[in-house]
């Protein structure tokens, strides 16, 4: 439904997207995550047809936002990072009107309203000016413009953001309900941990290049493969064995305790039996030896550098 | 337990009373009129409603309509039984009327749509199915829904001045007809200035401007419009009043929809054609225009030799105004637009020009203007064969001097055109060069030619009062003005003709392999999944017929 190819946007010597590709299909909910300015928020706006790109393509359901915006704009819903709400027009009314835009007609229209409010609870609210709306209701507003032309495709800019823990979890639900209903969608968060919970596929994009491309758990598999946060606890002085892991080469991150040292450790399983292994033959009385599964804030961390441009 | 008899008796209750069916059908009607309406209108007048802006203006009006009708009176007194008091009265509600329409109105066009670039709700519109012509239509339809706001409201004091006497119906229709004319007009002008630009300081700086214009223009408007209601009943027996007036308004809405068409492509995707709409537009102003003098041409009483030297002038001024816009525009075409371009071979020769590119909008404008040469011609020679009133006091050496006058005005603009055009396909290939900067661009390179000559003949004290030399020849205002003004050619009429001539067939040549270039394009297939899609919706618009199998079906 939504496939990025080989898509670039400079904006003079800023590479903001550099040949970036990814596929969403129906059905599925994407998680777009970097660190600010790494170049989410500008594939969205290529995406949502609000933007050009400088080469490549992005297309949904196989049509370029480069050459048929019009057939685009028919199947996505994009909720951008702002609200966009007017003033001296309530809830129902703003609804309406972007009913209308979409060329809704009467019931059709009536129906979509009502159904948006439904969903998104704010049938509540319906004659309240939108300008006087909570951020959390502002949120839920915006989701509802962005969902009242029934569209194939969701394209979600941060949708969580500044919510409070209620609210970020209804939001979440409402996303899975409407990805469990056919729709394919794009949603990029600074919330890695919400994102693990509702994501089929992540991305991890920084400085306008994608580093990863995977579901939660490939990538997380992918990532211990290689390096894992491994926790021990000895009964003797800790510090002699943090002494000893420090002359370990593929031992990094140390952090000793009292009776335990916790450490990043480049390696498979294989690798880290063999440490143990070392560790009792070196004469440390190891009483817990655990490595710890990776999160996605962890992957997060170590497949950016951190770095922004 | 109901039976069915109680049924029935509740059905005959509920039922709905012939009235009320009546309402019904007034209902759906509204109904199905309202959906159909454009969203914006809709949504503005919601928001307008509910305004501090519209209410402070409409009670405002309210407010100064009542104050000047119980200042008016008092002030005429007793008087009021015995003479005429209409054109007073009615020029206080003119001056009244005439700021929320002239200023109020076109500011609030402009502040629409600049406020929506600025809070981005522009983004979130953009990207329904809502056209950026249904986009500029539902503004505009929310700036005549005002004024019409603001007419009713002072209407009852203009129908109290039409019974004080001394001024007629079609003196206040006239009026009230070119003031409303004026304000969309002006409204039109600030939506297209509202979409220049969404950053903040610029839209300071437009703001700025346009209210100086709107003020400007509130004031000429009551000028005129109080020169109509004292003198206007006299011009209005005059056949050549309505004429004028015809012209006014055809050129009116040439102008409006070149605005309109404008401020529509400004909003218009990137990828899309914003070009071919305003071309034609551009070429029916020509035909009007030419219309027009043809017509004052036709008419003995009008028609005059110099006629068509005011002719070349306007056409010039328009194609080569027109022209620093189009040369301005993007040389690559987009698949989208490639998709549309003209196939067949009497499509490509004569509909080439209106695909978007600077190549063929330079070949435009010249081509234009090579043809009013033509016209100019046929006009003369048409003149001649039915011995037109037109010529009788005209001379032979008078249709070399109209040639030479157009065929230099021709020259110029091609030659500056072109070289502006070579200027600008350099600095692309260094920087981005947007139509603005090429209009500057090509503004610019005018002004060189004109003042650098005359600063240097003004202060050398030999050639200071030498007037016209062949060192203006970069000058066209004064050159032109040398070659149409008086009865004879001037003495260097030949070497300006073959020096400007030259100069533009050169330019020409250097610019002729980029506009073939923009030439040889074609059309290219749809993708496959538009295809298919255009075809699904064919069937749904439709569908097949069932196939007879016998003659009885």
């Amino acid at each position: 439904m939504i496939e990025l190819r080989h898509l670039h946007r400079y904006f003079g010597d800023t590479r903001a997207v550099e040949d970036v590709s990814f596929l969403v299909r129906r059905g599925e909910v994407f998680g777009y995550i970097g660190p600010n300015g790494a170049g989410k928020t500008t594939s969205m706006r290529v995406l949502a047809t609000l933007d050009l790109p400088t080469a490549g393509d992005a297309l949904v359901d196989g049509f370029s936002v480069l050459n048929d915006p019009d057939r685009v704009r028919r199947r996505l819903g994009f909720m951008p990072d702002y609200y966009g709400t007017y003033s001296n027009v309530n809830v129902r009314e703003y609804l309406d009107f972007f009913a209308r835009a979409y060329q809704l007609r009467q019931r059709d229209r009536l129906d979509a309203v009502d159904r948006v409010m439904t969903f998104t609870g704010l049938d509540v609210l319906a004659d309240k000016p939108t300008d006087g709306l909570s951020k959390g209701m502002k949120q839920r507003l915006c989701l509802g413009r962005s969902l009242i032309h029934d569209p194939a495709v969701l394209v979600l800019d941060e949708p969580a953001a500044g919510l409070d823990p209620r609210a970020r979890i209804e939001v979440r639900r409402m996303i899975r309900t409407l990805a469990d209903e056919g729709k394919a969608i794009l949603i990029s968060s600074h919330i890695l941990t919400e994102l693990a919970e509702v994501c089929d596929v992540v991305g991890i994009i920084e400085r306008g290049q994608l580093l990863a491309v995977g579901s939660v758990e490939d990538i997380q598999q992918q990532s211990r493969r290689q390096r894992s946060t491994v926790e021990v606890r000895v009964l003797d002085d800790a510090a002699a064995l943090g002494a000893w892991l420090a002359e370990n080469a593929d031992v990094s991150g140390l952090n000793v305790n009292s009776d335990s040292v916790r450490f990043i450790h480049a390696g498979d399983l294989q690798a880290e039996a063999d440490l143990l292994r070392s560790m009792i033959e070196a004469g440390f009385r190891v009483v817990a030896f655990g490595s710890r599964q990776q999160t996605l804030e962890d992957v997060f961390m170590h497949v950016t550098e951190g770095l922004i441009q | 337990m109901s039976t069915t008899a109680d049924s029935a008796r509740i059905d005959d209750l509920v039922a709905p009373q012939p009235a009320s069916r009546w309402w019904a059908v007034v209902d759906g009607a509204m109904n199905w009129a309202g959906d159909r309406l454009n969203p914006i209108l809709v949504k503005e007048t919601r928001q307008a409603l509910k305004s501090k802006q519209f209410t402070i203006t409409f009670g405002l009006l309210l407010i100064c309509g009542w104050v000047w009708s119980i200042v008016g009176v008092a002030w005429v007194g007793p008087n009021i039984w015995y003479t005429a008091n209409g054109p007073t009265m009615f020029i206080g509600y003119y001056i009244i009327l005439a700021f929320p329409l002239m200023v109020i109105v076109p500011f609030s066009a402009f502040r629409s749509i600049a406020g929506e670039q600025e809070d981005r709700t522009y983004e979130l519109m953009s990207i329904t199915a809502l056209g950026p012509r249904q986009i500029v239509r539902g503004k505009l339809g929310s700036a005549v829904l005002q004024m019409l706001i603001y007419l009713s409201a002072i209407s009852p004091c203009l129908a109290f001045t039409y019974m004080l006497r001394g001024i007629d119906f079609p003196t206040i229709l006239f009026v009230l007809f070119y003031v409303v004319l004026g304000s969309l007009a002006l409204s039109v002008v600030g939506l297209l200035l509202g979409t220049l630009t969404a950053e903040k300081h610029w839209q300071v700086v437009l703001s700025v401007l346009l209210i100086a214009g709107l003020l400007y223009a509130n004031g000429c408007a009551i000028g005129l419009g109080i020169a109509m209601i004292t003198e206007g009943r006299s011009v209005f027996t005059e056949p050549v009043f309505w004429q004028v007036n015809a012209a006014v308004v055809t050129a009116y809405v040439s102008y409006f929809v070149l605005l309109f068409y404008a401020a529509a492509a400004q909003l218009t995707f990137e990828s899309d054609n914003r070009s071919t709409r305003l071309r034609a537009t551009m070429l029916v102003q020509h035909a009007l225009f030419t219309g027009w003098m043809a017509w004052v041409w036709i008419s003995p009483l009008e028609g005059e030799p110099a006629m068509l030297i005011i002719y070349m002038i306007f056409i010039g001024l328009h194609w080569w105004a027109m022209g620093t816009f189009l040369t301005g525009e993007s040389p690559e075409l987009s698949p989208r637009v490639k998709r549309a371009l003209p196939q067949s071979f009497l499509g490509r020769v004569f509909l080439t020009w209106f695909n978007p590119g600077p190549g063929t909008g330079y070949m435009l404008s010249i081509g234009s203007l090579s043809a009013v040469l033509v016209t100019v011609l046929i006009a003369v020679a048409a003149a001649n064969a039915f011995d037109s009133p037109n010529l009788s006091e005209w001379e032979p050496s008078q249709s070399v001097q109209l040639l030479a006058f157009g065929l230099l005005g021709l020259s110029y603009v091609a030659a500056y055109l072109g070289i502006g055009l070579l200027m600008i396909r350099f600095l692309r290939k260094f920087t981005y060069v947007g139509v603005l900067m090429s209009v500057l661009i090509q503004i610019l390179l005018v002004l060189m030619g004109v003042l650098v000559p005359l600063v240097i003949q003004g202060v050398s004290f030999s050639m200071r009062n030498s007037g016209y030399t062949l060192m203006q020849i970069s000058n066209p205002v004064w050159t032109l003005i040398e070659m149409g003004e008086g009865r004879n050619l001037p003495a260097d009429a030949p070497v300006l003709l073959l020096i400007v001539g030259a100069v533009a067939l050169i330019v020409f040549l250097l610019n002729l392999s980029a506009v073939a270039r923009e030439v040889r394009r074609v059309r290219i297939a749809k993708p496959r999944r538009v295809a298919e899609e255009d075809a699904q919706l064919e069937a749904i618009k439709h569908p097949p017929q069932p196939v007879r199998t016998s003659p009885w079906d």
